[in-house]
């Protein structure tokens, strides 16, 4: 009997984890073999290493990806925290219009930014003259706006879920024992949400790190983001551009994988 | 306790007015044919935009080809996330922890990073550059999204439906379509609205694999800096399953939110 369900349960997962294996692994695989590869010219395999650590605009494109990934997501998670405990009162019309960016593709998002943050855009006109360049800005502050818009209402949809109803019960509980605001926000409310926003934050962080229709749409052409160097790279060198677009890409994965680790420990401490 | 605090009455209106305004705009460049600077309005509205869209195949060969594989990818990823959500939310594994660390991984990962291997291999395969490839490639995003989404959808109360059918002498096939899928239909629903749109948004992966296959997101980018009132015309056909699946969601948000 326990054999039979062992055997039941091999052929629940298997069809899942093989397609996973073949096609995420396999892919990782690809990239490392296409790293490697020695382009037209020939060449010793891992070439493309050696000249994307020599690259000073690759060290910019990683220094750039991890100023954009970490102020979009501490700005989402503050805005989040702040939006949830403002709308956790209110009914589902507010919630809703608040989710509304959340399905909203990123490409689009980035239009939306476009029409109103560039030259000339609707942000141009309404105040007679935007303050500061946002699109194309070198400092990324256009990608990092694009990225708040989008994520700060998908992390504030979490941190709702994790509140729940209990939440305020609780809240109550302790305002009786006479815990003021700041208390509970501290002892109470923190420690329901923490898990689940840090989570949240794993997924923003590891996405504004690596993707690339935003800054290809809204960033400046320097620095590059790590995906956008990439492209550039196939783009702009047809002898090793491939290999090296796929080293550059590895790196940012192997950055998603520290972070993912980072915050599973990180987890663990919290959960202690 | 339970009353309203006055003061989170202007902070969601300004939260709601700052993230669900702009979009409304996209409408206004969508019809806009003549906006000149510094006009709020345009001064002509017409038909320019969803013309020129038409015209680029955005609105035909690239829909459908977007259309089809996200259908495609989430019938894929139902068929394929459905019995490993059961075994992750019946607990039948001893250690979940690889399987939930493999489904966890490729959302993380850029997908870009994944296509470009990909495509190493699918240019082998023949896969390079063609539906099927641009469905498969999906799939690597799309299966972990609909899979950990499924697992609400396997509780007690499914399983007692389902003791229920075996009992009345309905086979495993019979049970999944008559009992199993309904019962939980709107964790399926949920599940298939995120991950049609997971596909239908995909850029990094469609470029890799299927750079050749015209798909919205593709076609769309050229003209956000060049011809804004195109790329919001093709935006609007980008938008129109996120407003199905946001009408979806205000009705389940009901009972959910």
């Amino acid at each position: 009997m326990i054999r039979r369900d062992r055997l039941v349960t091999v052929a629940l997962v298997a069809p899942a984890t093989t397609a996973l294996l073949l096609l995420f692994a396999g892919g990782l695989l690809g990239a490392v073999r296409q790293s490697l590869e020695p382009g037209i010219v020939g060449g010793l395999g891992g070439s493309a290493w050696s000249a994307l650590y020599h690259d000073p605009s690759f060290r910019d494109a990683v220094r750039f990806s991890a100023e954009i990934a970490l102020e979009a997501t501490a700005l989402s998670a503050l805005i989040a925290i702040l939006a949830a405990l403002a709308l956790r009162r209110h009914g589902t019309f507010a919630r809703s219009l608040f989710a509304l960016p959340v399905p909203v593709p990123h490409l689009l998002v980035a239009v939306i930014a476009v029409l109103w943050l560039a030259p000339g855009g609707l942000g141009d006109r309404l105040l007679g003259g935007l303050p500061v360049s946002l699109v194309g800005d070198r400092a990324g502050i256009g990608i990092v706006l694009v990225y708040v818009y989008k994520e700060a209402p998908f992390l504030a949809l979490l941190v709702l879920a994790a509140m729940g109803r209990s939440l305020a019960e609780r809240e109550e509980a302790a305002a009786v024992h006479g815990a003021d605001w700041p208390q509970r926000l501290r002892w109470v409310v923190w420690p329901t949400i923490r898990k689940p926003l840090a989570a949240g934050c794993l997924i923003v962080g590891a996405f504004a790190f690596g993707a690339f229709e935003v800054p290809l749409v809204v960033g400046p052409s320097y620095p590059p983001t790590i995906a956008t160097y990439a492209l550039q790279a196939t783009q702009g060198d047809l002898i090793r551009g491939q290999s090296l677009a796929a080293a550059a890409l590895l790196v940012a994965a192997a950055a998603s994988f520290a972070l993912a680790a980072a915050v599973i420990r990180l987890g663990r401490g919290l959960g202690e | 306790m339970s009353k309203r605090r006055p003061f989170t009455w202007p902070i969601a209106t300004t939260a709601v007015a700052l993230f669900a305004f702009p979009l409304a705009a996209l409408l206004v460049q969508a019809f806009g044919d003549e906006w000149r600077y510094p006009a709020l309005l345009p001064q002509r509205f017409g038909l320019r935009g969803i013309h020129a869209a038409v015209a680029s195949g955005a609105a035909g060969e690239a829909l459908t080809n977007s259309a089809e594989i996200a259908l495609a990818t989430t019938a894929l990823a139902l068929v394929l996330g459905w019995p490993a959500a059961r075994a992750l939310a019946e607990r039948r594994l001893r250690r979940p922890g690889p399987l939930l660390l493999l489904l966890a991984l490729p959302l993380l990962v850029p997908t870009y990073a994944t296509g470009t291997g990909l495509t190493t291999w699918f240019i082998q395969l023949g896969l390079a550059d063609s539906v099927a490839g641009l469905v498969l490639a999906h799939l690597t995003v799309v299966l972990p999204y609909v899979a950990l989404l499924l697992l609400p959808a396997f509780g007690p109360g499914l399983r007692d439906l389902e003791e229920m059918a075996m009992t009345t002498g309905a086979g495993p096939l019979r049970r999944l379509i008559h009992v199993s899928v309904p019962a939980s239909r709107a964790t399926v629903a949920a599940a298939a609205l995120l991950g049609f749109l997971v596909s239908w948004s995909q850029y990094g992966l469609s470029l890799s694999v299927g750079g050749g296959i015209p798909t919205l997101p593709i076609v769309m980018l050229p003209f956000v800096r060049n011809d804004p009132e195109v790329a919001a015309a093709i935006a609007l056909f980008f938008l129109a399953p996120v407003f199905l699946a946001l009408l979806a969601a205000s009705r389940a948000g009901r009972r959910v939110l």
